[in-house]
Order: structure tokens, then C-alpha cells, then sequence
């Protein structure tokens, strides 16, 4: 039975043929018990945290096991009260929810400038996005922060919302995908009266919602990670996310323990959003590979 | 020819289709690097400009005393990402995709940790790694009986252990990527092979390796550059230590715009860095267009 | 929304402003408070709360803003930039130095000077935040000085208690390698809790050194500084640190250890004795949950070269952009906090607010550091400390004995952060290598401090 399976294997160097061999059958064992410990090592620390946020404070710098001794629910609760962290929570939805919208405009637009219109001059910009992926994004962030005060925009997520529409990794994803399109299909849409914007809306967009979604997701990923420029930009103005709040435990000692639930707090809403588009997220990741 | 005057037109919309994502480049990225460069060729109060010193920021950078030891350690985190990074995920795709039960299931749980948030796991990480008996590495490893270990105590072990929690959040991503392009070689290829009289590993070895070539040379060049800028990952950890076992090049950076307010000494670092990594792709892409025309 | 039309009244408010000072007639002025307790702080909220309702008796012209601020210096300078400072707020004891040189600081001297508050300020913290012309920048929110706080729970469970249950604080630094020995023997618990993390390491071990008689930089009569980290004492100092080591007395790993953890540590019963001042007894008990007849609190030790405790200030700062009305104004609300020399009636309720409130959130109250040194104010401090006691005195006799000696020394000269950094690196060897060389290490930290005193941060002007 075991074996049986890989005659329908379509994909890589095991073929169905070789499981007459009982080498091969034992290969292909040993490389299946490799992959489990490869999901065991990806998915223990985040396990652990979730079992070490339930020990208390005692429990976790004094003893020696993984597993808590009781179940500390009443702390965690604690925890979340005392962290304020409902509020964090919403605000960092606020943050993922514009961000992605951003993402996916500013930079789909772009792309389907240097990709499809590929006006006089476009590649100047061309190389200069291809140069900005080598640019370290934490070099000038005092410089950007300054320029954002300047503006008055501190204190807001509008700043933040905007910086996801100049990323020049995603810029370079979507024009990939936008230069696979076929050039008759763009310009049998001009010939039928569409304007440039028209093409992009009706010829495009339904085209590319493959790379919409991947696009997306890693926006989503990144919004929600992001803490340098949201806290410096988000400190003290009551729109903290939840990265901000982590990121400013650097300031503010706090023990051990609400710092591992506060962890824990921040790994629970991708966790669940990963759980319900694993197919989604895992093929959209795999398809959004930079072309060798 | 004859229809310039309409292409113009057609040019004058496009680039107004770009203007606003142009606008955030320039806003976001491009006017502070160049705000970086003005800066770093004066001296400064706070983040005023005063006077026009040339290259004395850069010149006083260097001989910052860390700057040996962030500079080596810089070029040390990227050697170890290539040694361990770099092959990691390469194995595990080839692992993978050489599996036919549970397969969505790996493929789902070695891409977990890339959703974990950055920041989130170097706090992990950084309980696994306590020295004594109460890390969770050393809880793991009494379990069999094997004395506690100092982790990243032993300033030999630092930076590839840091590098090995960086490979732990994104060799699942890569995988990924390696084994949508083993996915598609096609089954043809290995027949005749395996006709011909070759092993399983001979098949991975002249078939698989090769035809995810040139995507692991792109996924390089991207991981050197992501890699030469470290920075959280040591400064969370072990602040740079011990004994600037760990330090790297940005962090030097971030102590001089944070903790000093040096933002002359800052903007020079960075500016390095840059003309660094600017080096580094273009070395790179030579070499790899060389080899191409072989 | 709201945010723009705050924003768009803000604007206007200024701009009235503008005008009225144009005309000459007298205007409106706004005080932010940056020393607004965080949101989570509800008690230290309603306290701020009641001294908002007596402003408005005693100044009535004045609008107080609350603008919770936490001090930090990766926002600090771009928001000088950006005009955003609060008028007032708190800073850390680590940066008024640096602060006063990148003119990001209000100089006070002169309203100092007119309420008569210049000479009544502890000369050692004034020196603290004042710059190489006099000028004073700051008002000291609290002063310290360091000592080492005890878990007195493993004391008591290693038998080093008298008979009145108070721990047997050790004097000398080699007392404290005894005490730490039993400790752990006895306990399983870590005797000291070392920082090596960050340049905290290297601002306990300036206690350490004091003690074993070094002098770590000396300013030279033409305003340069020499570093003295190799000298004979402090290597021995840095002995000294192996001995703890090699005896396997500190916790499982000091390189891993800064101010905050230190306090978890203590408080948890993963370590003992820990270098803390006076002024964190919040820390361990109200941050980390430690019952407040455990903590008690004694004298650094003395070594060979004597007893040092190093002291200074965690001070108010103000806005660069604050006009003099302004700090007039901000000083009018510390005046109520009972934070500055005045004594009144209202101060007292408010020295009373602060004492009730750290009775509530079970904070030791014990006495202060003193900033300010005129008589009335002591008194007046002292009394409600006394009224509002909550611990045994006897558990910091030994500490306020020793910081009322001679031994208070401020932090060394020159740029003291960078000479932590130094001294920390040698820390983190000596604890991660057991063949560390420390007077190979010690020069080595010497040579690269001096490289830094000698290649300042700020270019001059050519």
C-alpha cells in the first residue's frame, strides 16, 4: 500500500518503477522520516512558545521542563488585560488592511508601466527599481523619518500605508508576471477603443489575480512583522501595533514571561490566517519565485 | 514615424499611470539615500548640517574601534548564510518532492516559520539558546543526557548559530520555490535516464541539480544582499557580543543614529554599505555571465 | 479625521499665538506633559489627575496637556527635529550630556536663578546637568545611588539571617563572593546577578573597580581625557569578576542579562544579590511581582581601595523650542509634583499622592535620594516617608548609612557610554572564555577607549 502510492508520482527522481527494488524502498523511507523531522524542527518553537506562555513566571526561569506544571490561563488573561492587547491588535489590522491595498496598487501600477506601456525613458526607472533592491531599507530610515515629520504625517498609519507602495521586490514580481501576458491580448484591447487605464482594469487585473494574491499575502506577512518605522512613527500616539509594542519591551523591562505571551500574541493571527489559505499562501509563494 | 506625435501622447498617460508609485519611490526611498549621501560629506548637530568636512565622517568611521570586527563579522554571517542558508533549502526541496504521502502537509509546515514575525522569533530563538539548564535547547538536550551547552556564549558558534535561526524562518519559503521548479522537469528525462542505467541519486545529482541552476544563482545574490544587512538578529540576541563576537556593519549604523545621534557617522556607514553591496551584485553578475558563456 | 482637525486646531492655536505676541497682549501658554504616566498606570494616572485640578487654582492661565512621552533615544532627536517635543519630560540618566551638546535641551539657568532653586540643588546632580559653562538644563526627577538588593527569602533559606530576620549584608567585595558561595550551595540559586548584556555591565563594574582603587579616565587641564582602563587596580577589579565566575556563582548567562532582567532574576529567585539603586524599588515588586518584605538592601561592598556607590539624577528636561514662559510654567507643575525645593502646603499633598500611591501598588517606600538639599524640603520629604513607611527600615538601614558617607562618587568623565561599551566587552570574554587574558583585554579596551576620547563624535567646524 505504502508503496503503491508512487506510481503516481509525476515529479521528481523517485519513479513508481523503482519500488521494485528494496533499496529504493528503503530510501524512500528514510527520506520521508528526513521531511517529518524537517516539520517537527519548523514547528517546535512556535509549539513551545505557545506551552511556555502558560507557565508562570517561577515555572519558566526555574525549571527544567517544557511543559508547564498548571496551566496558567488566569495569567495569560492577565497578560492580555494588562498589555492592552485587544487595542494592539486592531490597529495593527488597521495597518495590514491599508498596507495591502498599497502594496498591490502602487506597485501593480508601476509594473504595468515598465512592463506593458514601456513609455519613452522607462528604462531609467527600470534600472533604478532594480537598484533599489540592493539599497539596505534601515540606512536612511532616519533620513525618510525625518522627511515624514516634515510633511506632519507622524502620528498616523498613512505614512506607514504608503511605504508599501514603493517595494521594489513586488514591483519586479508583478512586472514578471505582466511581461508573460501576451503583448496580442493588450493590443487587440487598444484596438477595440480601451485606454490605458482601461486596458489595466479589463485586460489585467482579471489576468493577474494569481500574482494579486501572492503579492498580497506577502504584504499581509510583511505589514504585520514591520515595527521600525511604525514605531518610530506610531510611539506614543495610541495607534501602536502589536510589532511596535514588542519592539518597545527594548525600553521597558518587562519579565520574561509577558514578553514570551506577548510573543505568542503576535504569532496567533498570521498562525490562523495561515491555517485557513495554506493552499493559497503555500501555492502563491511558490509561483511568485523571481525567475532564474 | 508617422504616428510620433500619438506615441507622445500614449507616453504622457503612461507616465502619469507611473506617477504616483514614482512619487513613493522617490518619497521613500530614493530622496533619503540621496539625503544620506549630502549628509554624510558635513558635520552635524543632531540632524542639522554645518559645515562641509569632505570625507571626514567617512575617515572617522573607520577608525571607530568596532568597525574591524563588524566589518570581518559582516563578510562572516555572509559566508555561513551560503555554507548553511544556501543548501538547506535546496535539501529540503529535493527531500520533499522525492515524497508522495503527506506531501502537502510538509510542504504547509516547512513553510510555517516565514509567517512567523522577524522579531518574534529572535525572541524565540533567543530562549532556546540559554545557556544553563534551563534553555529549552539544553532542557532538549539533558533529555538524553547530554551536559548543557553555551550556545552563543562560544564566540565560535555565534554567528553560524544566529545564521541557523535566519535559515530556520526562510529555508521553507525557498524550498518552496526550488521544488515549484523541480515540479516542472519534465518525467521524461528522468525515464531515459533511468534507462540508461542511472541511480536514484545519479538522477538528482545530473537531472534535478542542474535544472534549478540558474533560479539558485538568482536566490543567491538575493539572500547575500538581504544577509550583508543583518542587524536585529545580533542586537536582540546578544547586543553584538560577547565581546563583539556578533557585532555587524548595520548595527554599527543603528548605534550611531540611535544611541548616539550621530547621523553624519550614520549616513557615511550606510553610504559604504551601499557602494559595498553595489560591488558585491556587480562582481557576482560578472562572474555569473562569464560562466554562462562557457 | 479628528486626528487632521486636532491637528488644523493645534495650527490655529499657534497661530493666535503668534499674533497675540505680536500685539504685545498677553497670550495663552500650553504645556505639554511628557511625564504623563502610560496609559496602563492608572493609579499614577488619577494622581496626575489631581495635580491637574490644583493647577488650574494656581495657574489658571496656563492649559497642561497630557502627552505621555517614553524617552527614547531613537525618537528623541527626530522629533527635535520636528518640533515635537513635549515641554517637558523624562529622561534617562545616561543622555543629559548628550542632549546639552547637540543643543537639544532648554538651558533653564535663568528661571532657576529667579525662584532661587539654583543653589538648593545637590551640587553633585547640578554638575550632572549642567554644561562646562554652568548652564543648568535639567531639574532631577529622582536622584540615586547604586547599592545591591537582596532577596532576603534565599537568604533566609541559606541561614545568613540574624536573629531579627535581617540578612547578613556583605561588606567587603570578598564577603560577597563568600555570601554569593553559600547561596548557591545552599539554594541552587545564582548568589549575584552580573550584567554583561549591554553598557550596564560596564556601569556596575565601575563600582567594582572604584573599589579596588582604580580611577578609570582622568580629564587632563587642557579638557582632553586619558583613559585609564589598564591600570593594575582595575585588572584586579577584573580578577575579581573571574573569581565570581570561575565560582560559578552568577546566573546561567550574564552576557544575557541587562537592567531589566536583572530585576526579574532577583525578584523570581533566579539570583540573590543584585546592583540596583534606590529608586528602582519599583522594579523588582511592582514590575516583577516580589512580595515587599523580601527585598532588602545594603551598601556596595568595599574592597581594597575603599567604598564607592556611584549616584546621580534622573532628570526633567525641556523642549528646545519651550519659551521661558513656558518652563515657568512646567516648573510651576513640578513645583506641585513635590519635585522640586519648594515647600507648601499643596506640595506636601502631593509628596503625600506619591507615597499613597506606591503604598498601593505595593512599591516600598523608603527614603530619597536627596536632590535638593535645603532643610525644609528634607524635612518635609522625610516626614512623609516616615508617616507612610511600609517596610522594615532595618532591611536599608546599611544602604542609607553608606550613601550619607563620602563614598558617593558620580559617573566618570569623558564619554562615559563608550567606556562602558569597552569595559562590557571585556565582561562578556571573561565570562565566555575561560582563558580569557584580562590585562591583554583590559589594554585592548584602554586602547580602543582612548581611540574614541581621541576621534570625537561631533565634527567641528574646519
Amino acid at each position: 500500500m505504502f508503496f503503491r502510492k508512487y506510481f503516481d508520482k509525476r515529479d521528481g527522481a523517485i519513479r513508481g518503477y523503482d519500488m521494485h527494488s528494496p533499496k529504493s524502498r528503503v530510501l524512500s523511507i528514510i527520506i520521508m522520516l528526513l521531511c517529518i523531522v524537517m516539520v517537527v524542527t519548523a514547528l517546535f518553537p512556535v509549539v513551545w512558545v505557545f506551552l511556555a506562555s502558560f507557565k508562570d513566571i517561577k515555572d519558566f526561569t526555574r525549571n527544567v521542563t517544557i511543559v508547564p506544571q498548571h496551566f496558567d490561563l488566569e495569567g495569560v488573561k492577565k497578560t492580555w488585560g494588562q498589555l492592552k492587547f485587544s487595542k494592539f491588535y486592531l490597529n495593527s489590522m488597521m495597518l495590514v488592511a491599508g498596507s495591502v491595498v498599497c502594496a498591490v496598487i502602487f506597485n501593480g501600477l508601476l509594473a504595468y508601466g515598465l512592463a506593458v506601456l514601456k513609455p519613452k525613458g522607462y528604462k531609467v526607472i527600470q534600472a533604478l527599481v532594480m537598484w533599489s533592491l540592493l539599497i539596505p531599507s534601515t540606512a536612511s530610515i532616519v533620513a525618510l523619518f525625518r522627511n515624514i515629520n516634515m510633511l506632519g504625517f507622524s502620528k498616523s498609519f498613512l505614512p506607514l500605508w504608503l511605504s508599501y507602495g514603493a517595494n521594489a521586490f513586488w514591483v519586479i514580481l508583478f512586472k514578471e508576471f505582466f511581461e508573460d501576458i501576451p503583448r496580442e491580448l493588450v493590443e487587440s484591447a487598444r484596438l477595440d477603443g480601451c485606454g490605458t487605464l482601461q486596458v489595466f482594469q479589463k485586460m489585467i487585473l482579471p489576468l493577474s489575480k494569481p500574482i494579486i494574491m501572492v503579492v498580497a499575502i506577502f504584504a499581509v506577512t510583511a505589514a504585520w512583522s514591520d515595527f521600525l518605522l511604525p514605531y518610530l512613527v506610531l510611539n506614543g500616539s495610541g495607534k501602536e501595533t502589536v510589532m511596535v509594542k514588542l519592539f518597545s519591551f527594548k525600553d521597558t523591562p518587562t519579565n520574561a514571561v509577558s514578553m514570551l505571551r506577548a510573543v505568542m500574541f503576535s504569532i496567533i493571527p498570521p498562525t490562523i490566517l495561515f491555517i485557513l489559505f495554506q493552499k493559497q499562501i503555500t501555492d502563491g509563494a511558490a509561483a511568485g519565485a523571481v525567475k532564474g | 514615424m508617422k504616428k510620433k506625435t500619438k506615441f507622445k501622447r500614449r507616453d504622457l498617460i503612461s507616465w502619469l499611470v507611473m506617477l504616483p508609485s514614482l512619487i513613493l519611490f522617490t518619497f521613500y526611498i530614493w530622496e533619503p539615500l540621496l539625503e544620506n549621501v549630502r549628509l554624510s560629506l558635513y558635520s552635524t548637530i543632531r540632524y542639522q548640517t554645518v559645515n562641509f568636512v569632505g570625507l571626514a565622517n567617512y575617515a572617522r568611521v573607520l577608525k571607530v574601534p568596532d568597525f574591524k570586527a563588524a566589518f570581518v563579522n559582516t563578510f562572516s554571517y555572509t559566508f555561513w548564510s551560503l555554507v548553511i542558508g544556501f543548501f538547506i533549502p535546496i535539501i529540503m526541496a529535493v527531500l520533499i518532492s522525492e515524497t508522495v504521502h503527506m506531501k502537502s502537509f510538509f510542504r504547509v509546515g516547512v513553510y510555517f516559520p516565514n509567517i512567523v514575525p522577524g522579531l518574534a522569533t529572535i525572541w524565540i530563538w533567543n530562549y532556546f539558546f540559554t545557556p544553563g539548564p534551563t534553555g529549552v535547547l539544553n532542557i532538549l538536550l539533558g533529555k538524553i543526557g547530554i551536559e548543557p551547552f553555551v550556545w552563543l556564549n562560544n564566540t565560535k558558534w555565534t554567528i553560524p548559530l544566529i545564521v541557523v535561526t535566519m535559515t530556520w524562518k526562510a529555508a521553507g519559503s525557498t524550498a518552496l520555490i526550488y521544488m515549484a521548479s523541480i515540479s516542472g522537469i519534465s518525467a521524461d528525462l528522468y525515464e531515459a535516464a533511468t534507462i540508461d542505467g542511472a541511480s536514484i541519486w545519479q538522477r538528482i545529482r545530473h537531472i534535478t541539480l542542474p535544472s534549478i541552476n540558474g533560479l539558485a544563482r538568482t536566490l543567491l545574490i538575493m539572500q547575500v544582499i538581504s544577509v550583508f544587512q543583518i542587524l536585529y538578529e545580533p542586537m536582540v540576541l546578544k547586543n553584538g557580543g560577547p565581546n563583539n563576537a556578533s557585532i555587524s556593519l548595520m548595527m554599527l549604523v543603528y548605534r550611531f543614529a540611535f544611541r548616539d545621534s550621530d547621523f553624519a557617522g550614520a549616513a557615511a556607514l550606510s553610504v559604504m554599505i551601499c557602494i559595498i553591496l553595489i560591488i558585491l551584485s556587480g562582481v557576482y553578475m560578472k562572474v555569473a555571465k562569464k560562466k554562462e558563456e562557457y | 479625521m479628528k486626528k487632521k482637525l486636532v491637528g488644523f486646531l493645534g495650527a490655529t492655536l499657534a497661530a493666535t499665538m503668534m499674533a497675540g505676541m505680536v500685539a504685545g497682549a498677553s497670550e495663552e501658554i500650553t504645556v505639554t506633559l511628557g511625564i504623563w504616566p502610560e496609559d496602563t498606570l492608572t493609579d499614577e494616572i488619577a494622581m496626575h489627575e489631581g495635580f491637574l485640578e490644583k493647577m488650574k487654582e494656581v495657574r489658571p492661565d496656563v492649559t497642561y496637556e497630557p502627552a505621555y512621552y517614553k524617552y527614547s533615544t531613537d525618537t528623541f532627536m527626530p522629533m527635535v527635529e520636528a518640533g515635537t517635543v513635549p515641554t517637558v519630560f523624562e529622561s534617562w540618566f545616561t543622555e543629559p550630556q548628550k542632549l546639552i551638546k547637540q543643543e537639544a535641551v532648554a538651558d533653564i539657568t535663568d528661571q532657576l536663578e529667579e525662584r532661587g532653586w539654583l543653589d538648593a540643588m545637590n551640587p553633585s546632580i547640578r554638575e550632572l546637568l549642567s554644561d562646562e559653562n554652568g548652564h543648568v538644563y535639567g531639574v532631577p526627577r529622582d536622584g540615586y545611588a547604586l547599592g545591591v538588593m537582596c532577596n532576603k527569602a534565599l537568604f533566609e533559606e541559606a541561614g545568613l539571617v540574624d536573629e531579627n530576620g535581617v540578612p547578613q549584608f556583605p561588606q567587603t567585595w570578598d564577603e560577597l563572593l563568600e555570601t554569593a558561595k553559600t547561596i548557591h550551595e545552599t539554594t541552587g540559586s545564582a548568589g549575584l546577578c552580573l550584567l554583561a548584556k549591554d553598557n550596564a555591565g560596564g556601569w556596575h563594574f565601575s563600582n567594582i573597580a572604584w573599589a579596588f582603587g582604580a580611577t578609570l579616565v582622568t580629564e587632563n587641564e587642557d579638557g582632553s581625557f586619558t583613559a585609564n582602563l589598564a591600570s593594575d587596580e582595575a585588572i584586579a577589579a577584573m580578577e575579581y569578576v573571574k573569581e565570581l565566575v570561575d565560582a560559578g556563582v552568577l546566573t546561567a548567562d550574564p552576557t544575557s542579562e541587562d537592567w531589566g532582567t536583572g530585576f526579574t532574576q532577583l525578584a523570581t529567585g533566579g539570583a540573590a544579590m543584585y546592583i540596583a539603586a534606590n529608586d528602582a524599588v519599583n522594579q523588582p515588586t511592582q514590575a516583577n511581582g516580589m512580595a515587599l518584605e523580601d527585598l532588602a538592601m545594603c551598601a556596595i561592598p568595599a574592597g581594597p581601595g575603599g567604598q564607592f556607590s556611584l549616584s546621580g539624577g534622573t532628570p526633567y528636561m525641556f523642549s528646545k523650542d519651550a519659551t521661558p514662559e513656558e518652563i515657568n510654567a512646567a516648573l510651576d507643575y513640578l513645583e506641585i509634583m513635590g519635585k522640586t525645593p519648594i515647600v507648601t502646603d499643596d506640595v506636601v499633598a502631593g509628596l503625600e499622592a506619591d507615597a499613597q500611591m506606591r503604598k498601593d501598588s505595593g512599591i516600598p517606600v523608603i527614603q530619597k535620594f536627596p536632590c535638593w538639599i535645603n532643610q525644609d524640603f528634607l524635612d518635609a520629604e522625610t516626614k512623609t516617608i516616615e508617616e507612610n513607611a511600609n517596610v522594615d527600615p532595618a532591611l536599608y538601614q546599611s544602604y542609607f548609612d553608606a550613601v550619607s558617607s563620602d563614598g558617593l562618587r558620580t559617573e566618570e568623565p569623558g564619554q562615559t557610554q563608550d567606556m562602558y561599551a569597552e569595559l562590557t566587552k571585556v565582561l562578556q570574554a571573561v565570562i565566555t572564555d575561560a582563558d580569557a587574558d584580562i590585562p591583554a583585554l583590559m589594554q585592548t579596551a584602554n586602547d580602543n577607549y582612548q581611540a574614541i576620547l581621541d576621534n570625537p563624535v561631533v565634527a567641528e567646524a574646519e
